[in-house]
């Protein structure tokens, strides 16, 4: 017989007391189901999989996909932004009126008096500025190292809708604050979105059919830029525009998973091992994935908490790298709201056109090309290049030289071929143009559809198809012929919103440098 | 069954689990200082720094135009002025049943909406009212004018002595 | 296997001690390097020294330092010149330095800052919290603040400038006796009457920089200093402009500028309009009918000046007419005159004066027309015969001559 005694039960009282003292460690222990860092690969797992915002993530990573060189982090960096304006665009909804007669005031209010405002505001407008140029840099990164093949070729044409939902918000956030700046910008934006009339009354079909008009009316609400496209675009921007692109986000992010995660060259998982003298095949190779949701292991020994070679557990590397490039996106953003401040200009006056009156600078290259003609350069040429961006993983459908940049033999000469004549291309298309004009100015009377036809931007298209066609045939790739087109448009759109940032001044003429800009 | 090597026993040995270093305890406090002190930032921005709306502060005139026993009626800011041999004091002109500006009757102060009365120093007599007709701050400004500060209320009876 | 993550942990550490920094510094720059907390810093210390009495103690008591803003939704502005102008109704401090002096004058006596902010008169940028922000001056701001010798051009948004005492509205009434004086009407229309070679100015005072040429003009940009150049020199400023230098004295171009500041159609609400602003606004309705030589002198005494000689206008390329001299005023049908007044001379500088075009009344005209011609002057009938009639002998070649210089300009070439 024990000669232990059995405790006296406590009373109730002092069972209650008991759990009050304890109250800290078992409310830690309810919510936290570790309750302490992960002292196994198998607690490793487990923070990361039993985690509402971590198991998006896999378990084991593969070393690859942490190398700075090879994403250069443009994914995180385009979230990060995001995350950044979602955060500083609610703290400024509470100060922000979206009416054509306080919304000037509010922004003024916001830089000169609300605490913190001037910086939040600052932050918002780079992160905004930041967040366009990352993910076109993203955008070429995932092309260059071909992870839109197999079978990613969804989550590619995801991107594309990501990359319109970010011009969009960015483009409807350029009219709130209701400058001079924002008010002419918009007219033409709008204008650009009317520029279907330039064909449909080309061709003398506008009564019946007249898509830019409907367009125009939508966007404006009205026939012209006032409340109720301030208000239109309010709306869009704090809401529609943002739930769409969580969406999708949400979407992309689950197919990078469903995929595979990031993609990396094909061949074996990591090493093999060796095992009685000969060198056997540890697990099977899976392609182009980092790992599988599920990995069947071969050998003559079950290993337990062991995992392909070469891959490493996320928890905590992928995080530590994540956040680090989490915390990149945010000191550039603060590094440049606190040196400078968002631009403002006056209050919007439809009687002083701005002049220039230029586009955000992720439009001005189009804004070129629409100096040419309307419909060509604000519709059609943007429209070709999209669905031929869409187009590729379908039109590329041979696999190999995923994972690394210029994977696939021959691929860099051919990216700096095509860097050169896209370079040349364009340089010639506007210097010909600046110096001798188009058809406008030798045939005056000239109908418009052979504008629309033979136009500065057209051919600028078709030289860049030709050339590609032209790498297509000598190469026979593929993959050769999407890079040299890519390339070409890359540097054309990088050269042409050059162009027009520094050398188009007032009524759109050339100028070498803003300082000759004659005073009005 | 042969002999492992070691590089092939390492494989099989679970990885040993990093300690915590230094380095890491150091990235995690400072990322999450950089976190609070945003936070903290971004909860200071909806407190107003300056109150919108104007500020309802009315100059009333020099105490010399408001002889001893006198009342006047400010109309734009719906308050009256009186003035006893004790001092200056002002009574708002809104009825605190619903808001009603309140006329002034033989013997105090008559709403026309629902009938509450009040009598000349505001108490409440009858009617729907809950309560009497408030008593606003008085000042001195420093040009030497009477300031009322409509958005003050002070206890019935308080004169401002001048 | 070495740390996979360990260049991402210093990385961490580094850019999270970067954001503090910036953090930190954003901080300190908004609450401890603010203008206007040093400056309200510096008046509380001033309001400290001056507590002689119990108001003084009060007064040093109940200030807070913070910011401080006058919202009048009426007139649409929320000015903030009072975060660091504290003393503007101080009258202890006439002797401190700008922000904290009390305000000159009188005039917050009618106009208390509380009911009428400070940029409905002063212009400038009420909303800023700094001065060179609240200054507007080159800018993105439509009206920089005005200078201080400018301010009573902002006097007419609510005010008859008649019923002002002239001395506070000195340079606004010397800027309209000016304006009538140099015949400004012969070219430019106030208030629907006068010439139509020059622009309307009937809202010249509410254009901002971006509606005027700014090509010939040194900086500062600002509509007054462009104003004050223009009269100094007007095709300098205008390029190929045919206004004539109005040869003005520095005073008098200070004069003319806060003239036409004045001249602005401004949206103020009718509590703010004093009640003679109404009867004015009624007044231009029905103008009371100038004599004749004041017609002549504010309407046509640019182009014809005195009307006794005819003259070679260098800008107008064209010859002048001597509409008072004597061989008009002995031979010209009134009817005649009086067409070419009411309906002006296409084809010539001449505009038309009529009611409709050049705001002239039928009675003003007619006034015009005696003192062009007074009735003495004219010649009853010619000559009962010809016969009596000398015909002289002269050199025609001279007289066409002649002519051509002085009556073909009327009367067509020789």
């Amino acid at each position: 017989m024990s000669t232990a005694t059995t405790p006296v039960p406590p009373s109730a009282i002092q069972e209650f007391l008991h759990n009050l003292r304890r109250l800290p460690h078992t409310v830690k222990d309810a919510w936290f189901r570790l309750g302490h860092t992960p002292e196994s690969e198998r607690e490793e797992s487990q923070a990361t999989f039993h985690n509402l915002f971590l198991h998006i993530h896999s378990v084991r990573v593969h070393m690859r996909s942490l190398a700075p060189t090879f994403t250069l982090g443009l994914g995180i960096i385009s979230a990060a932004s995001f995350v950044i304006l979602c955060i500083t665009g609610v703290l400024l909804m509470v100060y922000y009126k979206p009416s054509t007669t306080l919304a000037y005031d509010s922004i003024k209010d916001l830089h000169f008096v609300v605490f913190t405002g001037r910086f939040m505001r600052n932050i918002h407008r780079w992160s905004a500025h930041v967040m366009v140029a990352a993910v076109f840099l993203h955008m070429a990164r995932v092309f260059y190292t071909g992870s839109y093949k197999k079978p990613r070729e969804f989550n590619w044409l995801v991107g594309l809708g990501l990359l319109v939902m970010t011009l969009a918000l960015s483009f409807t956030g350029y009219l709130l604050p209701y400058d001079q700046l924002a008010y002419w910008a918009i007219t033409i934006g709008s204008n650009i979105a009317n520029s279907p009339r330039e064909l449909t009354d080309a061709l003398g079909i506008t009564k019946w059919f007249d898509p830019g008009g409907f367009q125009r009316r939508l966007l404006l609400g009205a026939n012209f830029v006032g409340e109720d496209a301030l208000i239109r675009f309010y709306v869009l921007h704090v809401f529609i525009l943002p739930a769409a692109l969580i969406t999708l986000l949400g979407v992309h992010f689950w197919r990078i998973r469903k995929d595979g995660g990031l993609a990396r060259p094909e061949g074996p998982m990591g090493g093999v091992a060796e095992w009685g003298g000969e060198m056997k095949r540890v697990f099977e190779p899976l392609g182009t994935k980092t790992y599988g949701l599920m990995a069947l292991v071969k050998g003559r020994r079950a290993t337990v908490n062991r995992g392909p070679e070469d891959t490493v557990m996320s928890w905590p590397h992928l995080f530590w790298a994540e956040l680090a490039v989490f915390m990149v996106t945010v000191v550039l953003t603060l590094i440049l709201a606190f040196h400078f401040d968002a631009p403002l200009k006056e209050l919007a006056n439809p009687a002083v056109p701005e002049n220039p009156a230029k586009a955000p600078w992720y439009f001005l290259g189009l804004q070129e090309l629409v100096s040419y003609s309307a419909f060509v350069g604000g519709l059609m040429i943007p429209a070709i290049a999209w669905i031929g961006l869409a187009l590729i993983p379908f039109l590329d459908q041979r696999t190999g030289g995923e994972g690394t940049w210029f994977g696939s033999p021959g691929e860099r000469p051919v990216a700096l071929e095509s860097l050169f004549v896209g370079l040349a291309a364009v340089v010639g298309m506007l210097a010909f143009t600046v110096n001798y004009g188009w058809l406008r100015n030798w045939y005056p009377h000239i109908h418009q559809l052979w504008i629309i036809a033979i136009n500065p931007g057209s051919i600028l298209v078709l030289l860049y198809m030709i050339w590609s066609l032209w790498v297509l045939r000598r190469s026979n790739s593929i993959r050769h012929a999407a890079v040299a087109l890519f390339t070409c448009f890359l540097v054309g759109f990088t050269v042409l919103t050059y162009f027009a940032t520094v050398h188009r001044g007032p009524n759109w003429l050339f100028y070498w440098w803003p300082s000759q800009w004659p005073v009005h | 069954m042969p002999e492992l090597n070691e590089k092939q026993k390492s494989r099989l040995e679970p990885a040993a689990i990093r300690r915590r270093s230094f380095l890491s305890v150091a990235a995690l406090t400072s990322f999450f200082s950089a976190a609070g002190m945003a936070l903290a930032g971004a909860l200071r921005l909806p407190g107003p720094a300056v109150l919108p709306g104007p500020v309802r502060r009315f100059k009333v005139g020099h105490p010399e135009e408001f002889a001893v026993g006198s009342e006047t009626r400010v109309e734009e800011a719906n308050f009256t002025v009186f003035r006893d041999v004790q001092g200056v004091y002002a009574i708002s002109s809104v009825c605190t049943h619903l808001g009603c500006t309140v006329a002034r009757s033989a013997d105090g102060f008559a709403c026309p909406c629902h009938g509450s009365r009040f009598a000349k120093n505001g108490e409440v007599v009858r009617g729907p009212a809950p309560r009497s007709l408030p008593w606003l701050e008085v000042g001195r400004a420093a040009d030497g004018q009477l300031v009322v500060y409509a958005d003050n209320e002070v206890p019935e009876g308080t004169r401002f002595r001048v | 296997m070495k740390d996979p993550s360990l260049k991402y942990r210093w990385l961490l550490l580094g850019t999270s001690l970067l954001t503090i920094g910036y953090l930190v510094a954003a901080a300190v720059r908004e609450n401890f390097l603010a203008e206007w907390y040093h400056i309200q810093k510096d008046y509380q210390r001033i309001l400290q020294a001056r507590a002689t009495d119990e108001r003084g103690r009060a007064i040093a008591r109940d200030f807070r330092v913070e910011l401080k803003q006058v919202s009048v939704p009426a007139l649409k502005t929320v000015d903030r010149c009072v975060s660091c102008h504290n003393g503007i109704d101080d009258p202890r401090m006439t002797d401190v330095a700008l922000p904290h002096a009390v305000h000159p004058g009188d005039i917050l006596k009618n106009h208390p800052a509380d009911r009428f902010g400070c940029t409905v008169c002063h212009q400038g940028q009420g909303p800023a919290a700094t001065f060179r922000d609240a200054k507007g001056e080159d800018a993105f701001w439509d009206y920089p603040l005005l200078d201080r010798n400018l301010v009573e051009s902002s006097c007419l948004a609510c005010h008859d400038v008649e019923k002002l005492p002239p001395a506070e509205v000195a340079l606004v009434v010397e800027g309209r006796k000016l304006y009538e004086e140099k015949s400004c009407g012969s070219c430019h229309k106030l208030g629907g009457r006068g010439g139509s070679l020059g622009p309307s100015l009937d809202n010249e005072g509410a254009k901002t920089k971006h509606q005027l040429i700014l090509t010939n003009l040194s900086p500062p940009h600002t509509t007054w200093s462009w104003h004050q150049a223009h009269f100094r020199d007007p095709a300098g400023i205008v390029p190929a402009s045919q206004m004539k230098n109005p040869a003005l004295s520095e005073p008098q171009v200070l004069a003319l500028t806060v003239y036409m500041l004045a001249q602005r159609q401004r949206d103020v609400p009718e509590s703010y309009l004093s009640p003679d602003k109404l009867e004015e606004k009624v007044r231009r309705l029905h103008p009371v009918p100038l004599s004749g030589e004041q017609v002549y002198h504010q309407f046509c005494l640019a182009c014809h000046g005195e009307g006794t000689y005819g003259r070679w206008d260098k800008t107008f390329k064209r010859f002048v007419p001597a509409i008072r001299g004597i061989s008009l005023q002995a031979t010209a049908d009134r009817v005649y005159l009086e067409t070419q007044i009411k309906l002006g001379r296409p084809g010539t500088q001449m505009p038309a004066w009529g009611r409709q075009a050049g705001g002239l009344l039928p009675e003003e005209i007619n006034a015009v027309l005696d003192y062009i011609q007074p009735a003495a002057s004219r010649i009853a009938a010619g000559p009962a015969s010809l016969a009596s009639v000398v015909v002289p002998r002269g050199d025609s070649i001279r007289g066409g001559a002649l002519f051509t210089s002085y009556c073909s300009s009327c009367h067509g070439p020789a």
